[in-house]
């Protein structure tokens, strides 16, 4: 009896100890780096904040890094001491220099050790975050560009308002149609009207299939030692379009980036516009009852151009903390964050693809492509592409866009024909490429 | 009688030629405010004057838990007012030694500390991270203020105004028994009022829009800081005008209300000494 006694006494500790034990064991606290602003900063927390309620064991800390060339910034300089982040967010033409930070974990790795059905997102978005087979981040926030126009102006010219243009040779007589002069002689509406941004220089060149730079458009083993736009003749034929469209007067100069063309497109001062897949929402909102918006696949350069659009936007990126708790607790916060249900609420409320397949399987998802059809334009484009389209990798790509955009404005300005903008841009952009690979070997 | 009708008539003048200037220089800033009021349909749409007043983007930017911007405010103004009350403590003692005092190297010392107002703070912004790293300082208001306490700048604008003074004043306070510290305390800096003045302005502005050094130092909201705040507003994918333009009105008003205050001692202040030096 004594002996039961003890015994159960024993056992009883044992729990308690055990149960005690349970109870005490703090959650695992991760940090999430992000550049997300406005609404998508807001989508992007209450995500954080649903995934902290349904994990007790590990708890997510949110903060915000600025843009993405802040954040870019930050962890550089971070980097020389100690990364204080999990997970990492940032933008498509980052992917080089993470790689060889080495200061990061491939995704790789966590899908192997777990047996992750990769399958389940969308190959061609994995493709640009894969190098040599490897999937060294997780697409998160992807968009491509596609193109807006406004029906109603297109039935006012006589043109067909669901047939957008496809190519530039399209859009060049479109325009023609869509110009609108008044009795002074000033235009008071174009038909295009696109922002210079550097994006879509990349995405001409993947349009027409052909290279940014060398070394398997800087994917191979080696990566890229300088740019091909300018030998494979891309950089001629898109830079000659922006040529003719401001020497003849067909478009008006709208800035860098897409805001402002984007505003004049809302405004009705042009027509056709280029823009993320992202700006759709912002878009439907600010036009109203103003005009139909469509929306057309992002238009080759020439009319005989084969390629594909690749996606933009960011990824998520797992730092090597040397501590294996919190490296796995960053991919659980991780496979929530592309889970269907969450791709679906993050495609809802801010506009960007969702990455995991069977997303399109959501309820909520399939109801806001009904409320937004002109989302389905984006998805058909995206599946109608392939992996070999993926786009370039460069170390220096945050600057090559920069000097893209710089060297179409001297183009436009009246500087430089386009042959010498070819050539400048390349011996500029190959400059800055040699001083990053002579400094990192 | 002439001369008092030449003066009106140079008065109109002086006004008629100030009011395009000043809408010049203002415009930018009431269409702030107006697209800041304006309902969201309105922004894109070539409107100059909103046609109803529009709160939202205020009440948004206020009670939205992902803003914090009365957090990013009063994280402002601690790290804007301590560092502006630093400067003008340690400026006024350098100042001081600088003018009033006779030591081995004092040119020599005052030439070398001119001369960091030569390199431009972005060349030593990734060595004062790593500094402040190792001392693990990041993320605390001590990491936002230590950096700024004193600056060349502040130095060389208050030791102008102090060689303004009379030499004999600090010859007879020490007849008079006065301490240094004494004399400082008491005559100097009573003295010094309209350029410690525009230097606390000045010092203040340049702390409330500082982005690069707060973004780099601090990571979590409860130390950041309001310009921060602003970016936090924008996406270049999902841009929100309306409620970055009421960001950019809110954080205003306060640099603006400082300004406002003290610019007659900002533009006095910055002048004493100019012509005598």
């Amino acid at each position: 009896m004594k002996k039961l006694i003890s015994m159960i006494l024993a056992v009883t500790i044992l729990l308690g100890t055990a149960g005690l034990a349970a109870a005490t064991e703090e959650p695992i606290q991760i940090t999430f780096w992000h550049s997300m602003g406005g609404v998508n900063g807001e989508a992007i927390t209450q995500m954080a904040a649903d995934f902290n309620q349904s994990h007790d064991d590990i708890q997510v800390t949110v903060e915000y890094q600025g843009d993405y060339d802040d954040a870019i910034n930050k962890i550089k300089s971070a980097g020389m001491s100690q990364i204080p982040c999990d997970v990492f967010q940032l933008y498509d033409i980052g992917t080089r220099f993470m790689i060889d930070s080495g200061w990061t974990l491939s995704m790789q790795d966590f899908i192997d050790a777990e047996g992750y059905n990769i399958s389940q997102i969308e190959p061609n978005i994995a493709a640009y975050y894969t190098v040599d087979g490897t999937l060294y981040s997780m697409p998160f926030n992807s968009s491509t560009p596609i193109l807006y126009y406004n029906k109603d102006a297109f039935t006012a010219a006589g043109l067909d308002p669901e047939t957008p243009p496809t190519n530039f040779d399209e859009i060049i007589e479109m325009s023609k149609a869509l110009t609108i002069t008044d009795e002074s002689g000033s235009v008071t509406q174009y038909g295009i009207g696109m922002g210079n941004y550097g994006w879509f220089f990349e995405q001409w060149i993947g349009k027409m299939g052909k290279h940014y730079v060398d070394n398997n458009n800087g994917r191979g083993t080696e990566p890229a030692t300088k740019v091909v736009f300018d030998e494979n003749g891309a950089a001629y034929d898109i830079l000659s379009v922006w040529d003719t469209l401001i020497s003849d007067g067909l478009m008006p100069y709208l800035g860098t980036g897409t805001s402002d063309a984007l505003a004049a497109f809302i405004a009705g001062d042009v027509t056709i516009t280029l823009g993320s897949t992202a700006s759709l929402k912002m878009l439907l909102n600010n036009i109203g009852d103003d005009f139909e918006l469509g929306t057309g696949y992002f238009p080759y350069i020439n009319a005989d151009d084969e390629g594909g659009v690749s996606i933009g936007g960011g990824s998520l990126w797992i730092l090597d903390s040397g501590d294996t708790a919190r490296e796995q607790a960053a991919w659980e916060f991780i496979k929530y964050m592309i889970s269907p249900e969450e791709q679906a609420y993050w495609n809802a409320q801010t506009g960007y693809f969702p990455i995991t397949v069977a997303t399109q399987d959501v309820e909520s998802f399939q109801e806001n492509l009904a409320h937004y059809p002109q989302f389905g334009t984006a998805i058909d484009q995206l599946h109608d592409s392939a992996p070999e389209y993926a786009g370039a990798l460069l170390s220096v790509f945050p600057e090559a866009r920069a000097l893209v955009q710089q060297y179409t404005e001297k183009l436009i300005n009246g500087e430089m024909d386009v042959q010498t903008t070819v050539d400048k841009l390349a011996t500029e952009i190959n400059k800055a490429i040699e001083i990053y690979n002579l400094t990192n070997e | 009688m002439l001369a008092l009708h030449r003066k009106s008539l140079h008065t109109t003048g002086k006004i008629l030629l100030n009011i395009p200037m000043m809408m010049l220089i203002l415009i930018p800033l009431l269409y702030t405010l107006s697209v800041s009021l304006m309902p969201t349909d309105e922004i894109y749409k070539n409107v100059l004057i909103p046609s109803s007043i529009n709160l939202a983007n205020y009440r948004n930017a206020f009670t939205n838990p992902n803003y914090h911007f009365i957090r990013f405010i009063f994280n402002s103004f601690i790290v804007s007012v301590s560092v502006m009350l630093g400067q003008m403590l340690t400026c006024s003692l350098a100042a001081f030694a600088f003018s009033f005092l006779e030591f081995k190297g004092k040119k020599v010392l005052f030439i070398l500390i001119l001369s960091t107002m030569m390199v431009p703070g972005e060349t030593t912004i990734i060595a004062n991270y790593l500094t402040v790293s190792s001392l693990g300082w990041l993320d605390s208001y001590w990491v936002l203020i230590a950096p700024y306490l004193c600056s060349a700048m502040g130095i060389f604008l208050l030791r102008q105004f102090h060689l303004t003074f009379a030499k004999e004043l600090h010859e007879a306070s020490r007849l008079d028994g006065c301490a240094n510290w004494q004399f400082l305390l008491w005559v100097v800096i009573p003295l010094s009022r309209p350029a410690l003045g525009a230097l606390g302005a000045y010092v203040f502005l340049n702390t409330w829009n500082q982005y690069l050094w707060p973004l780099l130092v601090t990571n979590s909201t409860t130390y950041r800081t309001v310009q921060i705040g602003i970016s936090m507003l924008y996406d270049v994918d999902a841009e929100g005008m309306g409620l970055m333009m009421a960001g950019v009105i809110i954080v205003i008003v306060p640099s603006l209300t400082v300004f406002i205050f003290m610019q007659k001692q900002l533009i006095n202040g910055l002048m004493a000494g100019a012509v005598k030096g």
